[in-house]
């Protein structure tokens, strides 16, 4: 397995990129319920951030879990070219009986990763989220911020190709959030993953995403889509992430009104 | 992948970027403003902390026993004071009884409880892991934690005879249950995200059961066991005062009822309060400090308890 380091793949995604992730006719219903996710269609190029935005109970969290392979889909077929996808959850879920630095060292040692290798790994990913001191720490003795930096640190020791996070930051004060935003399209620019990133915030959508899908609740479907061509870092208060925001929010108003009774 | 595959992606990191280092110092502000403080107490602040309160109780405790018999003379016989009792205590002492019972006891108790242990650890994970098992046992099981496990005492004297056999039984009936009852909810009360985790990171199902069902769990167990402890002691105090005669040794239990014979309620509070302080010294001794340990590891103390 080669590794993507060349950051011009993780900034200028084009068309004629491998698709990391292909959904075909994607269906999902748990038992005789209501349908879902209806016919979701998609293809992400490798090394795009994909922001997929929607109300709650559209069904977002269902299709990062079923691309996770967390859950089996009803219809269709979702391929992730690269195998399986490493996966952030909104709550950092860190073994609380371990330190951070040790939280890092049992992914790295569920991958396979040699003994003598493990802990300093570990040492380099905790650095790479800027918590080389913490690695010593219990959860619970770091702040939430801290905590989903370790589980980014941790999903990064998986060193799978495509990191899936579903509404990592949803839980964290607004200073911290936009810290880890920066954080985050750091790792994301550095390493050239293919992120697709869960979130109901359209402002975070707009500031983070390269590509933000909106999607229709009940059933879930894929709304609207939008593709930012400039790929330079933005900031959340920029007008142009206010200008777009703007525009996706109305359009997610106009989803939710038509499913006023 | 290789299994020795190193990570190629994170020795990229350009160090020499300006915003970067800006972020890093922004980020180190933030988490040191967020960093919960650390007030520890000192060993010896805590020890006096958690060992005066409860012996400052104890004297007044005394004391007023020691007030109602000067004042009231009730007969000693029927309610002797704190002096004859620990009169009683002494002279026990020095004929080697209350030494000899108390290791009897404690010998069949800790054998008891690590049979127990060794027992129901294997039930509680059939039961926690094995959804069948769990419908057709587990009704059973807490069943068995509710029946006073005296209630065996009869029908293990007729399969046993009177011997330590016996006595073990109605320990192990006692205790099995409590431990297997609670490495189960200690299972159960696992939040699912920390196995949606392992699955994620890829854990085989050795792994998931070694690496984080049984880590995660050990708060849950570890109070089973301390109520399995309990359910120990308590079960073999009532089989020995039960089962006398043969060639069972003396135990505390033997003590209290040979006492009772005697009409000598001194010889009865003493030994009562010598069954007490056991349990108590074992719960100090063992069961705290391991606990604290455990729980304080995980966040999960209360400031109180601290």
């Amino acid at each position: 397995m080669t590794i993507l380091t060349d950051a011009s793949v993780a900034v200028s995604p084009t068309a004629l990129e491998p698709a990391a992730i292909t959904i075909e006719a994607l269906g999902k219903r748990y038992g005789t319920g209501p349908l879902v996710l209806d016919n979701i269609n998609l293809s992400i190029p490798a090394g795009q951030f994909v922001c997929l935005l929607g109300a709650s109970g559209c069904g977002k969290s269902t299709l990062l879990n079923i691309i996770a392979g967390l859950e089996k889909p009803t219809e269709g077929a979702v391929t992730v070219a690269s195998g399986k996808a490493a996966v952030m959850f909104q709550d950092a879920a860190l073994f609380p009986w371990l330190t951070a630095g040790r939280n890092v060292e049992l992914a790295l040692k569920l991958r396979g990763v040699r003994r003598k290798d493990r802990w300093g790994d570990a040492l380099e990913l905790l650095d790479l989220v800027n918590l080389a001191d913490a690695a010593d720490k219990r959860p619970h003795e770091l702040s939430g911020g801290m905590r989903q930096r370790v589980a980014l640190a941790r999903s990064l020791a998986q060193d799978r190709k495509v990191l899936l996070m579903d509404e990592p930051f949803a839980a964290l004060d607004a200073i911290t959030r936009d810290l880890l935003h920066e954080e985050l399209e750091r790792v994301w620019r550095q390493t050239g993953r293919t992120i697709v990133f869960v979130t109901h915030n359209v402002r975070e959508a707009a500031r983070l995403g390269q590509r933000i899908l909106l999607m229709s609740s009940r059933p879930g479907r894929i709304a609207n889509e939008w593709t930012i061509s400039d790929t330079q870092t933005r900031r959340i208060e920029s007008p142009e992430v206010a200008r777009l925001g703007d525009e996706i929010t109305d359009q997610l108003r106009e989803e939710i009104r038509r499913n006023a009774t | 992948m290789p299994p020795d595959a190193r990570i190629d992606t994170i020795r990229i990191a350009p160090t020499n970027d300006p915003s970067h280092d800006e972020l890093r110092r922004l980020e180190s502000g933030l988490d040191s403003l967020q960093a919960v403080p650390d007030t520890p107490h000192g060993a010896f602040r805590r020890t006096l902390d958690g060992v005066l309160p409860p012996i400052l109780l104890l004297i007044a405790l005394v004391a007023a026993w020691q007030v109602y018999i000067l004042i009231a003379k009730p007969r000693p016989d029927l309610i002797p004071g704190p002096l004859d009792v620990f009169g009683a205590l002494a002279s026990a002492w020095s004929s080697d009884r209350l030494q000899l019972a108390v290791a009897t006891s404690l010998e069949r108790g800790g054998l008891g409880f690590i049979i127990a242990v060794v027992i129901g650890t294997p039930i509680g994970l059939l039961l926690a892991e094995c959804r069948p098992v769990r419908r057709a046992l587990g009704p059973l099981l807490s069943g068995l934690q509710v029946l006073p496990s005296v209630a065996w005492v009869p029908a293990a004297i007729i399969w046993f005879g009177i011997s330590d056999a016996t006595v073990y039984f109605v320990i192990l009936m006692g205790a099995v249950p409590s431990i297997a009852n609670g490495l189960v909810s200690g299972v159960d009360q696992i939040p699912p995200q920390l196995r949606r985790v392992g699955t994620v990171l890829g854990a085989s199902r050795f792994e998931m059961a070694t690496l984080v069902v049984l880590p995660a769990a050990l708060p849950g167990y570890f109070s089973g066991l301390k109520q399995g402890w309990a359910f120990a002691w308590r079960s073999l105090m009532a089989a020995e005062i039960i089962v006398i005669g043969g060639n069972i040794g003396f135990g505390l239990g033997t003590m209290l009822d040979q006492n009772r014979e005697l009409a000598d309620l001194s010889g009865v509070l003493a030994t009562i309060l010598a069954i007490l302080f056991v349990g108590i010294l074992v719960e100090l001794v063992i069961f705290a400090p391991i606990e604290r340990r455990l729980l304080r590891r995980r966040g999960l103390m209360a400031a109180g308890l601290r």
